[in-house]
Protein backbone atom coordinates (compact mmCIF):
# COMPACT_ATOMS: atom_id res chain seq x y z
CA UNK A 1 0.00 0.00 0.00
CA UNK A 2 1.07 3.48 -0.75
CA UNK A 3 2.33 5.29 2.22
CA UNK A 4 0.02 8.41 2.96
CA UNK A 5 2.85 10.56 4.01
CA UNK A 6 6.07 9.72 2.35
CA UNK A 7 9.35 12.80 3.73
CA UNK A 8 12.94 12.00 2.37
CA UNK A 9 15.83 13.81 3.27
CA UNK A 10 14.11 16.58 4.80
CA UNK A 11 16.29 20.00 5.71
CA UNK A 12 14.96 22.75 6.79
CA UNK A 13 15.47 25.69 9.21
CA UNK A 14 15.85 29.10 10.23
CA UNK A 15 17.75 31.48 8.44
CA UNK A 16 21.51 30.10 8.29
CA UNK A 17 20.44 27.57 10.78
CA UNK A 18 20.03 24.11 9.96
CA UNK A 19 17.61 22.19 12.78
CA UNK A 20 16.21 19.20 10.50
CA UNK A 21 18.90 17.52 8.97
CA UNK A 22 17.57 15.06 6.63
CA UNK A 23 14.36 13.35 7.90
CA UNK A 24 13.33 10.34 6.10
CA UNK A 25 9.82 8.31 6.97
CA UNK A 26 6.59 7.33 6.25
CA UNK A 27 3.42 7.05 7.45
CA UNK A 28 0.77 4.53 6.24
CA UNK A 29 -3.23 5.18 6.09
CA UNK A 30 -4.26 3.64 9.03
CA UNK A 31 -1.21 4.70 10.98
CA UNK A 32 -0.25 6.38 14.68
CA UNK A 33 3.20 8.09 14.32
CA UNK A 34 4.72 9.66 17.25
CA UNK A 35 7.61 12.00 16.90
CA UNK A 36 9.27 12.29 20.31
CA UNK A 37 12.88 14.45 21.18
CA UNK A 38 13.76 17.06 23.70
CA UNK A 39 13.39 20.81 23.40
CA UNK A 40 15.07 22.45 20.38
CA UNK A 41 15.86 19.42 18.93
CA UNK A 42 13.56 19.94 15.31
CA UNK A 43 9.91 18.39 16.21
CA UNK A 44 8.48 21.82 15.79
CA UNK A 45 10.21 22.85 13.13
CA UNK A 46 9.65 19.61 11.55
CA UNK A 47 5.85 19.84 11.57
CA UNK A 48 6.13 23.66 10.01
CA UNK A 49 7.69 22.31 7.08
CA UNK A 50 5.02 19.97 6.84
CA UNK A 51 2.32 22.03 6.42
CA UNK A 52 4.22 24.89 4.72
CA UNK A 53 4.88 27.21 6.88
CA UNK A 54 8.70 26.83 6.68
CA UNK A 55 10.57 26.73 2.83
CA UNK A 56 12.08 23.00 2.52
CA UNK A 57 15.64 23.03 1.81
CA UNK A 58 16.11 19.98 0.85
CA UNK A 59 14.77 16.79 0.62
CA UNK A 60 10.77 16.24 -0.52
CA UNK A 61 7.39 15.50 1.26
CA UNK A 62 4.66 13.33 -0.79
CA UNK A 63 0.99 13.63 0.74
CA UNK A 64 -1.39 10.63 -0.58
CA UNK A 65 1.55 10.82 -3.43
CA UNK A 66 1.12 14.47 -4.56
CA UNK A 67 5.01 16.24 -4.19
CA UNK A 68 3.86 18.97 -1.46
CA UNK A 69 7.50 19.96 -0.76
CA UNK A 70 7.04 23.53 -2.49
CA UNK A 71 3.23 24.24 -2.00
CA UNK A 72 1.82 26.95 0.10
CA UNK A 73 0.36 25.92 3.73
CA UNK A 74 -3.74 26.75 2.00
CA UNK A 75 -2.75 24.28 -0.65
CA UNK A 76 -1.38 21.25 1.75
CA UNK A 77 -4.51 22.26 3.98
CA UNK A 78 -6.76 21.55 0.97
CA UNK A 79 -5.27 18.56 0.21
CA UNK A 80 -6.68 17.41 3.98
CA UNK A 81 -3.08 17.75 5.76
CA UNK A 82 -3.75 19.15 9.07
CA UNK A 83 -1.96 20.62 11.68
CA UNK A 84 -3.41 21.78 15.21
CA UNK A 85 -1.72 24.34 16.55
CA UNK A 86 -0.97 24.76 20.37
CA UNK A 87 -4.06 25.51 22.28
CA UNK A 88 -2.76 29.01 23.03
CA UNK A 89 -1.27 29.79 19.87
CA UNK A 90 -4.85 30.20 19.09
CA UNK A 91 -6.73 33.85 18.42
CA UNK A 92 -7.21 35.24 21.84
CA UNK A 93 -10.22 37.74 21.37
CA UNK A 94 -11.96 35.49 18.98
CA UNK A 95 -14.81 32.93 20.58
CA UNK A 96 -14.64 29.44 20.70
CA UNK A 97 -17.32 29.74 17.77
CA UNK A 98 -15.49 31.61 15.85
CA UNK A 99 -12.45 29.86 15.97
CA UNK A 100 -14.37 26.67 15.20
CA UNK A 101 -16.29 28.47 12.22
CA UNK A 102 -12.85 29.59 10.97
CA UNK A 103 -11.72 25.52 11.26
CA UNK A 104 -13.79 25.16 7.90
CA UNK A 105 -12.33 27.61 5.91
CA UNK A 106 -10.96 25.22 3.64
CA UNK A 107 -12.88 24.67 0.72
CA UNK A 108 -13.37 20.79 0.98
CA UNK A 109 -14.49 20.99 4.67
CA UNK A 110 -17.65 23.46 3.69
CA UNK A 111 -19.93 20.66 3.10
CA UNK A 112 -19.59 18.74 6.21
CA UNK A 113 -19.22 21.76 8.12
CA UNK A 114 -22.38 20.42 10.47
CA UNK A 115 -21.48 17.59 10.78
CA UNK A 116 -18.00 18.15 12.00
CA UNK A 117 -19.30 21.16 14.62
CA UNK A 118 -21.86 18.30 15.60
CA UNK A 119 -18.84 15.84 16.11
CA UNK A 120 -16.96 18.13 17.82
CA UNK A 121 -18.99 19.24 20.57
CA UNK A 122 -19.67 15.72 21.07
CA UNK A 123 -15.91 14.81 21.55
CA UNK A 124 -15.90 18.37 23.75
CA UNK A 125 -19.08 18.62 25.26
CA UNK A 126 -17.14 21.70 27.04
CA UNK A 127 -16.96 23.38 24.40
CA UNK A 128 -20.54 23.44 23.65
CA UNK A 129 -20.90 24.99 26.69
CA UNK A 130 -18.21 28.00 26.62
CA UNK A 131 -18.81 28.72 22.16
CA UNK A 132 -20.02 32.18 23.39
CA UNK A 133 -16.89 33.05 25.37
CA UNK A 134 -13.64 34.16 23.92
CA UNK A 135 -10.32 32.12 23.91
CA UNK A 136 -8.52 33.95 26.45
CA UNK A 137 -11.00 33.16 28.94
CA UNK A 138 -10.51 29.63 28.63
CA UNK A 139 -8.19 27.40 30.35
CA UNK A 140 -5.21 25.65 28.72
CA UNK A 141 -7.05 22.08 28.37
CA UNK A 142 -10.10 24.05 26.88
CA UNK A 143 -7.87 25.99 24.61
CA UNK A 144 -6.09 22.43 23.19
CA UNK A 145 -9.60 21.16 22.46
CA UNK A 146 -10.80 24.34 20.90
CA UNK A 147 -7.15 24.05 18.73
CA UNK A 148 -7.98 20.00 18.33
CA UNK A 149 -11.76 21.03 17.33
CA UNK A 150 -10.39 23.30 14.61
CA UNK A 151 -8.43 20.92 12.90
CA UNK A 152 -11.19 18.52 12.83
CA UNK A 153 -13.40 21.11 11.22
CA UNK A 154 -11.26 21.35 8.52
CA UNK A 155 -11.71 18.05 7.46
CA UNK A 156 -8.51 16.18 8.12
CA UNK A 157 -7.19 13.34 6.20
CA UNK A 158 -4.08 13.47 8.38
CA UNK A 159 -4.11 15.41 11.74
CA UNK A 160 -0.57 16.50 12.89
CA UNK A 161 -0.54 17.14 16.23
CA UNK A 162 2.15 19.60 18.48
CA UNK A 163 2.40 18.71 21.63
CA UNK A 164 -1.12 18.35 22.69
CA UNK A 165 -0.28 18.41 26.68
CA UNK A 166 2.21 20.79 26.95
CA UNK A 167 2.15 22.71 30.25
CA UNK A 168 -1.49 20.54 30.95
CA UNK A 169 -2.06 19.24 34.51
CA UNK A 170 -2.38 14.71 34.41
CA UNK A 171 -6.05 15.04 34.79
CA UNK A 172 -6.95 16.93 31.63
CA UNK A 173 -3.85 15.34 29.83
CA UNK A 174 -5.72 11.84 30.28
CA UNK A 175 -9.19 13.72 28.80
CA UNK A 176 -7.40 14.63 25.74
CA UNK A 177 -5.39 11.35 25.56
CA UNK A 178 -9.00 9.65 24.91
CA UNK A 179 -10.99 12.17 22.63
CA UNK A 180 -7.80 11.81 20.42
CA UNK A 181 -7.79 8.23 20.14
CA UNK A 182 -11.33 8.67 19.69
CA UNK A 183 -10.51 10.42 16.47
CA UNK A 184 -8.13 8.72 15.68
CA UNK A 185 -10.56 5.30 15.90
CA UNK A 186 -12.54 6.91 13.68
CA UNK A 187 -10.47 6.38 10.94
CA UNK A 188 -8.27 9.50 10.84
CA UNK A 189 -4.53 8.93 11.15
CA UNK A 190 -2.31 10.82 13.24
CA UNK A 191 1.14 12.19 13.55
CA UNK A 192 1.80 13.49 17.41
CA UNK A 193 4.88 15.39 18.63
CA UNK A 194 5.04 14.87 22.48
CA UNK A 195 7.64 15.48 25.11
CA UNK A 196 5.25 13.39 27.50
CA UNK A 197 6.40 9.77 27.57
CA UNK A 198 3.01 7.92 28.43
CA UNK A 199 1.24 9.68 26.67
CA UNK A 200 2.61 9.15 23.69
CA UNK A 201 3.14 5.78 24.31
CA UNK A 202 -0.49 5.30 24.59
CA UNK A 203 -1.65 6.93 21.47
CA UNK A 204 0.40 5.95 19.07
CA UNK A 205 1.95 2.46 17.17
CA UNK A 206 5.37 3.36 16.36
CA UNK A 207 7.62 6.30 18.05
CA UNK A 208 10.33 8.03 16.11
CA UNK A 209 12.96 9.61 18.51
CA UNK A 210 14.47 12.59 17.14
CA UNK A 211 17.98 13.58 18.46
CA UNK A 212 19.65 16.40 17.03
CA UNK A 213 17.05 17.17 13.81
CA UNK A 214 17.76 13.63 12.86
CA UNK A 215 16.15 10.44 13.25
CA UNK A 216 18.03 8.09 15.74
CA UNK A 217 15.77 5.42 16.81
CA UNK A 218 12.77 3.75 15.71
CA UNK A 219 10.19 2.30 18.46
CA UNK A 220 7.87 -0.27 17.08
CA UNK A 221 5.44 -2.42 19.23
CA UNK A 222 7.52 -5.45 18.57
CA UNK A 223 10.46 -3.73 20.74
CA UNK A 224 8.15 -1.77 23.40
CA UNK A 225 10.53 -3.52 26.36
CA UNK A 226 13.45 -1.98 24.95
CA UNK A 227 11.62 1.55 25.12
CA UNK A 228 12.08 3.10 28.79
CA UNK A 229 15.62 1.88 28.08
CA UNK A 230 16.50 3.77 25.05
CA UNK A 231 14.19 6.94 26.04
CA UNK A 232 16.58 6.94 29.11
CA UNK A 233 20.10 6.17 26.78
CA UNK A 234 18.75 9.12 24.36
CA UNK A 235 17.43 11.58 26.84
CA UNK A 236 18.82 10.83 30.55
CA UNK A 237 16.84 9.47 33.14
CA UNK A 238 14.90 12.67 33.84
CA UNK A 239 13.09 11.74 31.17
CA UNK A 240 10.49 8.94 32.51
CA UNK A 241 8.34 9.78 34.94
CA UNK B 1 -24.38 79.47 27.73
CA UNK B 2 -27.72 79.59 25.44
CA UNK B 3 -29.67 76.69 24.11
CA UNK B 4 -28.89 77.89 20.79
CA UNK B 5 -24.82 77.47 21.53
CA UNK B 6 -25.12 74.20 23.20
CA UNK B 7 -27.34 72.88 19.95
CA UNK B 8 -24.65 74.12 17.43
CA UNK B 9 -21.79 72.78 19.79
CA UNK B 10 -23.29 69.59 20.17
CA UNK B 11 -23.49 69.27 15.68
CA UNK B 12 -20.76 70.33 15.71
CA UNK B 13 -19.15 67.95 17.97
CA UNK B 14 -20.96 65.00 15.59
CA UNK B 15 -19.92 66.01 12.15
CA UNK B 16 -16.18 66.61 13.66
CA UNK B 17 -17.00 62.79 15.50
CA UNK B 18 -18.13 61.20 12.57
CA UNK B 19 -15.10 62.48 10.09
CA UNK B 20 -12.93 61.30 12.24
CA UNK B 21 -14.27 58.37 12.94
CA UNK B 22 -14.16 57.59 9.08
CA UNK B 23 -10.45 58.64 8.66
CA UNK B 24 -9.53 56.80 11.61
CA UNK B 25 -11.41 53.33 10.85
CA UNK B 26 -9.02 52.25 7.75
CA UNK B 27 -6.05 53.24 9.45
CA UNK B 28 -6.82 51.00 12.55
CA UNK B 29 -7.52 48.53 10.46
CA UNK B 30 -4.73 48.18 8.65
CA UNK B 31 -2.84 48.87 12.11
CA UNK B 32 -4.20 45.99 13.65
CA UNK B 33 -3.93 43.69 10.85
CA UNK B 34 -0.72 44.07 9.26
CA UNK B 35 1.04 45.66 12.10
CA UNK B 36 2.09 49.04 10.15
CA UNK B 37 0.81 52.97 10.08
CA UNK B 38 -0.38 53.47 6.49
CA UNK B 39 1.20 57.38 5.97
CA UNK B 40 -0.76 56.77 2.36
CA UNK B 41 -3.75 56.95 4.29
CA UNK B 42 -3.83 60.93 4.07
CA UNK B 43 -3.56 60.77 0.22
CA UNK B 44 -6.51 58.26 -0.16
CA UNK B 45 -8.63 60.93 1.63
CA UNK B 46 -7.46 63.43 -0.96
CA UNK B 47 -7.72 60.64 -4.11
CA UNK B 48 -11.15 59.60 -2.95
CA UNK B 49 -12.35 63.28 -3.33
CA UNK B 50 -10.41 64.31 -6.58
CA UNK B 51 -11.58 61.03 -8.33
CA UNK B 52 -15.65 61.58 -7.34
CA UNK B 53 -15.19 65.53 -8.51
CA UNK B 54 -13.80 64.10 -11.54
CA UNK B 55 -16.47 61.63 -12.37
CA UNK B 56 -19.43 63.72 -10.77
CA UNK B 57 -18.70 67.54 -10.98
CA UNK B 58 -20.75 68.76 -14.23
CA UNK B 59 -17.52 70.86 -15.52
CA UNK B 60 -15.96 67.30 -15.99
CA UNK B 61 -17.69 63.90 -16.50
CA UNK B 62 -20.96 65.05 -14.88
CA UNK B 63 -22.30 62.18 -14.38
CA UNK B 64 -23.65 63.56 -10.59
CA UNK B 65 -22.71 62.76 -7.42
CA UNK B 66 -23.93 59.35 -6.24
CA UNK B 67 -22.77 57.65 -9.33
CA UNK B 68 -19.38 59.66 -8.42
CA UNK B 69 -18.80 57.87 -5.26
CA UNK B 70 -20.01 54.27 -7.13
CA UNK B 71 -17.51 54.47 -9.99
CA UNK B 72 -14.87 56.14 -7.20
CA UNK B 73 -14.79 53.27 -4.94
CA UNK B 74 -13.79 50.48 -7.14
CA UNK B 75 -11.09 52.52 -8.39
CA UNK B 76 -9.98 53.17 -4.64
CA UNK B 77 -10.04 49.57 -4.37
CA UNK B 78 -7.76 49.19 -7.07
CA UNK B 79 -5.30 51.42 -5.24
CA UNK B 80 -5.12 50.34 -2.30
CA UNK B 81 -4.49 46.41 -3.69
CA UNK B 82 -1.68 48.02 -5.65
CA UNK B 83 -0.43 50.14 -2.89
CA UNK B 84 -0.32 47.18 -0.82
CA UNK B 85 1.18 45.20 -3.48
CA UNK B 86 4.17 47.33 -3.66
CA UNK B 87 4.64 49.31 -0.29
CA UNK B 88 4.29 46.38 2.08
CA UNK B 89 4.38 42.46 0.24
CA UNK B 90 7.77 42.61 -0.49
CA UNK B 91 9.05 43.52 3.06
CA UNK B 92 6.48 41.32 4.76
CA UNK B 93 8.37 39.00 7.24
CA UNK B 94 11.18 41.53 7.79
CA UNK B 95 12.06 41.92 10.97
CA UNK B 96 12.03 46.20 10.64
CA UNK B 97 8.58 46.19 8.64
CA UNK B 98 7.19 48.75 10.68
CA UNK B 99 10.52 51.19 9.62
CA UNK B 100 9.97 50.27 6.15
CA UNK B 101 6.61 51.08 5.91
CA UNK B 102 6.87 54.13 7.23
CA UNK B 103 9.25 54.74 4.04
CA UNK B 104 7.29 53.10 1.43
CA UNK B 105 3.94 54.40 2.62
CA UNK B 106 5.19 58.01 2.73
CA UNK B 107 6.24 57.34 -0.93
CA UNK B 108 3.08 55.87 -1.78
CA UNK B 109 1.41 59.50 -0.35
CA UNK B 110 4.09 61.33 -2.06
CA UNK B 111 3.01 60.04 -5.18
CA UNK B 112 -0.27 59.98 -5.29
CA UNK B 113 -0.40 63.49 -3.86
CA UNK B 114 1.86 64.50 -6.64
CA UNK B 115 -0.47 62.36 -9.54
CA UNK B 116 -3.29 64.09 -8.35
CA UNK B 117 -1.02 68.12 -8.71
CA UNK B 118 -0.10 67.13 -11.74
CA UNK B 119 -3.30 65.56 -12.96
CA UNK B 120 -6.10 68.10 -11.13
CA UNK B 121 -3.61 71.06 -10.25
CA UNK B 122 -3.37 73.31 -8.08
CA UNK B 123 -6.53 75.48 -7.80
CA UNK B 124 -8.56 74.64 -5.26
CA UNK B 125 -12.43 72.67 -5.91
CA UNK B 126 -15.08 71.69 -4.04
CA UNK B 127 -17.20 68.93 -4.25
CA UNK B 128 -21.14 69.24 -4.65
CA UNK B 129 -23.30 68.47 -0.98
CA UNK B 130 -24.61 64.92 -0.56
CA UNK B 131 -27.57 66.90 -0.06
CA UNK B 132 -28.01 70.43 -1.09
CA UNK B 133 -29.46 73.61 1.68
CA UNK B 134 -29.95 73.39 5.09
CA UNK B 135 -31.99 71.61 7.80
CA UNK B 136 -33.58 73.81 10.62
CA UNK B 137 -34.89 72.91 13.56
CA UNK B 138 -36.42 75.49 16.03
CA UNK B 139 -35.02 78.57 14.29
CA UNK B 140 -31.39 76.83 13.96
CA UNK B 141 -30.52 76.48 10.59
CA UNK B 142 -27.82 73.36 9.88
CA UNK B 143 -25.87 72.24 6.99
CA UNK B 144 -28.16 69.51 5.17
CA UNK B 145 -24.70 67.70 4.19
CA UNK B 146 -23.21 67.62 7.58
CA UNK B 147 -26.83 66.23 8.83
CA UNK B 148 -26.16 63.75 5.94
CA UNK B 149 -22.84 62.70 7.30
CA UNK B 150 -23.52 62.39 10.90
CA UNK B 151 -26.06 60.13 9.65
CA UNK B 152 -24.35 57.81 7.16
CA UNK B 153 -21.43 57.05 9.22
CA UNK B 154 -22.84 55.23 12.31
CA UNK B 155 -24.27 52.75 8.79
CA UNK B 156 -20.98 52.55 7.35
CA UNK B 157 -18.88 51.89 10.85
CA UNK B 158 -22.07 49.40 11.38
CA UNK B 159 -21.47 47.84 8.17
CA UNK B 160 -17.75 47.44 8.77
CA UNK B 161 -18.50 45.99 12.30
CA UNK B 162 -21.03 43.60 10.96
CA UNK B 163 -18.39 41.92 8.00
CA UNK B 164 -15.50 41.95 10.94
CA UNK B 165 -18.20 40.05 13.28
CA UNK B 166 -20.73 38.21 10.79
CA UNK B 167 -18.57 37.16 7.82
CA UNK B 168 -16.14 34.17 7.76
CA UNK B 169 -14.10 36.35 6.10
CA UNK B 170 -13.99 39.45 8.19
CA UNK B 171 -13.56 36.72 11.29
CA UNK B 172 -10.24 35.52 9.28
CA UNK B 173 -9.26 39.27 9.32
CA UNK B 174 -9.61 39.77 13.02
CA UNK B 175 -7.84 36.23 13.44
CA UNK B 176 -4.74 37.35 10.92
CA UNK B 177 -4.38 40.43 13.22
CA UNK B 178 -4.12 38.25 16.36
CA UNK B 179 -2.23 35.37 15.28
CA UNK B 180 -0.78 34.69 11.39
CA UNK B 181 0.68 31.51 12.03
CA UNK B 182 -2.47 30.11 13.63
CA UNK B 183 -4.19 31.61 10.72
CA UNK B 184 -2.12 29.62 8.08
CA UNK B 185 -2.49 26.94 9.80
CA UNK B 186 -6.41 26.76 9.25
CA UNK B 187 -5.70 28.12 5.35
CA UNK B 188 -6.84 31.39 5.78
CA UNK B 189 -4.69 33.13 2.75
CA UNK B 190 -3.15 35.93 5.18
CA UNK B 191 -1.30 37.87 2.47
CA UNK B 192 -5.06 37.95 0.17
CA UNK B 193 -6.29 39.29 3.47
CA UNK B 194 -3.65 41.78 4.06
CA UNK B 195 -4.34 43.36 0.38
CA UNK B 196 -7.99 42.81 1.09
CA UNK B 197 -7.76 45.10 5.05
CA UNK B 198 -5.74 47.54 2.36
CA UNK B 199 -8.20 47.97 -0.16
CA UNK B 200 -11.50 47.95 2.56
CA UNK B 201 -9.34 51.10 4.97
CA UNK B 202 -8.87 52.74 0.72
CA UNK B 203 -12.41 52.84 0.63
CA UNK B 204 -13.37 54.29 3.88
CA UNK B 205 -10.66 56.83 3.58
CA UNK B 206 -11.87 57.62 0.32
CA UNK B 207 -15.24 58.30 1.48
CA UNK B 208 -14.03 60.38 4.20
CA UNK B 209 -12.45 62.33 1.19
CA UNK B 210 -15.79 62.64 -0.15
CA UNK B 211 -17.33 63.56 2.60
CA UNK B 212 -15.11 66.42 3.50
CA UNK B 213 -14.94 67.61 -0.07
CA UNK B 214 -17.90 69.34 0.08
CA UNK B 215 -17.14 70.98 3.61
CA UNK B 216 -13.47 72.23 3.02
CA UNK B 217 -11.60 73.37 -0.39
CA UNK B 218 -10.22 70.38 -2.14
CA UNK B 219 -6.45 70.24 -3.09
CA UNK B 220 -3.77 67.80 -3.04
CA UNK B 221 -2.35 67.83 0.31
CA UNK B 222 -5.92 68.41 1.76
CA UNK B 223 -5.61 64.10 3.26
CA UNK B 224 -2.28 65.83 5.52
CA UNK B 225 -4.50 67.33 8.39
CA UNK B 226 -7.03 64.54 8.48
CA UNK B 227 -4.20 62.08 8.83
CA UNK B 228 -2.63 63.57 11.51
CA UNK B 229 -6.18 63.60 13.44
CA UNK B 230 -6.70 60.14 12.51
CA UNK B 231 -3.38 59.21 13.59
CA UNK B 232 -4.18 60.83 17.06
CA UNK B 233 -7.46 59.18 17.27
CA UNK B 234 -6.29 55.55 16.68
CA UNK B 235 -3.02 56.54 19.49
CA UNK B 236 -5.53 58.20 21.95
CA UNK B 237 -8.43 55.40 21.36
CA UNK B 238 -6.17 52.88 21.65
CA UNK B 239 -3.82 50.84 19.61
CA UNK B 240 -5.06 47.13 18.38
CA UNK B 241 -8.85 47.73 18.79
CA UNK B 242 -11.34 48.85 16.23
CA UNK B 243 -14.18 50.22 18.35
CA UNK B 244 -11.74 52.29 20.67
CA UNK B 245 -10.45 54.69 17.59
CA UNK B 246 -14.44 54.99 16.54
CA UNK B 247 -15.11 56.07 20.39
CA UNK B 248 -12.42 58.20 20.62
CA UNK B 249 -13.18 60.11 17.21
CA UNK B 250 -16.64 60.98 18.81
CA UNK B 251 -14.92 62.01 22.28
CA UNK B 252 -12.14 64.20 20.02
CA UNK B 253 -14.72 66.14 18.13
CA UNK B 254 -16.92 66.89 21.08
CA UNK B 255 -13.64 67.88 23.00
CA UNK B 256 -12.72 69.97 20.22
CA UNK B 257 -16.52 71.85 19.42
CA UNK B 258 -16.42 72.21 22.94
CA UNK B 259 -13.12 73.64 23.30
CA UNK B 260 -13.40 75.76 19.72
CA UNK B 261 -16.56 77.43 21.75
CA UNK B 262 -15.16 77.83 25.08
CA UNK B 263 -10.85 78.70 23.96
CA UNK B 264 -11.14 80.02 20.79
CA UNK B 265 -10.16 78.48 17.52
CA UNK B 266 -6.74 79.38 18.11
CA UNK B 267 -6.06 77.57 21.17
CA UNK B 268 -8.21 74.41 20.40
CA UNK B 269 -5.52 72.69 18.87
CA UNK B 270 -2.88 73.19 21.43
CA UNK B 271 -5.52 72.42 24.03
CA UNK B 272 -6.78 69.16 22.80
CA UNK B 273 -3.09 67.90 22.64
CA UNK B 274 -3.00 69.16 26.59
CA UNK B 275 -5.95 66.57 27.48
CA UNK B 276 -4.65 64.50 25.18
CA UNK B 277 -1.12 64.40 27.03
CA UNK B 278 -2.90 63.99 29.88
CA UNK B 279 -4.58 60.77 28.98
CA UNK B 280 -1.63 59.27 27.93
CA UNK B 281 0.10 60.21 30.52
CA UNK B 282 -2.66 57.88 33.00
CA UNK B 283 -3.63 55.26 30.43
CA UNK B 284 -0.01 55.02 28.32
CA UNK B 285 -2.21 52.25 25.85
CA UNK B 286 -4.63 55.05 25.40
CA UNK B 287 -8.26 55.85 26.38
CA UNK B 288 -9.55 51.89 25.75
CA UNK B 289 -6.53 49.83 24.93
CA UNK B 290 -5.60 46.93 26.70
CA UNK B 291 -3.19 47.66 29.34
CA UNK B 292 -0.36 44.78 28.74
Amino acid sequence: MQPLLEVEGLVTGYGGTEVVRGVSFALAADERLGLFGPNGHGKTTLLMALSGLLPVWRGAIRFDGIDITVKTAEAIIELGLVQVPQGNQLFPELSVAETLWLGSYPKRARAAEKRNLEQVFALFPRLKERRQQSVKTLSGGERQMVAIGVGLMSQPRLLLLDEPTLGLAPKIKDELCSAIAEISQQGIPLLAVEQDVEFILALTDRLLLLDHGELAHELTAENRLEQSEIIQLYFGQGALP
Amino acid sequence: MTLEALFYILVSAAVLGSLYAIMAIGLALVWTTLGIFNFAHGAFIGLGAYLAWSLADPSQLGLGLLAGIALALPILVLVGIASERVAVRPFLGRDNLVLVTVITTLAVASIIENAILLTWGSRAKQLEPLVEGTVSAWGIGVSAHEVAVILIVPFILAAVWAFLQKTRTGTALRAVAQNQNAARLMSIPVTRIFALSFALATVLAGLAGIFLGAVKFMSPSMGADPLVKALIVVIFGGIGSLSGPIRAAYIVGLMEAVLTFSVGIYWTQASLFLVMIAVLMVRPTGLFGKRG
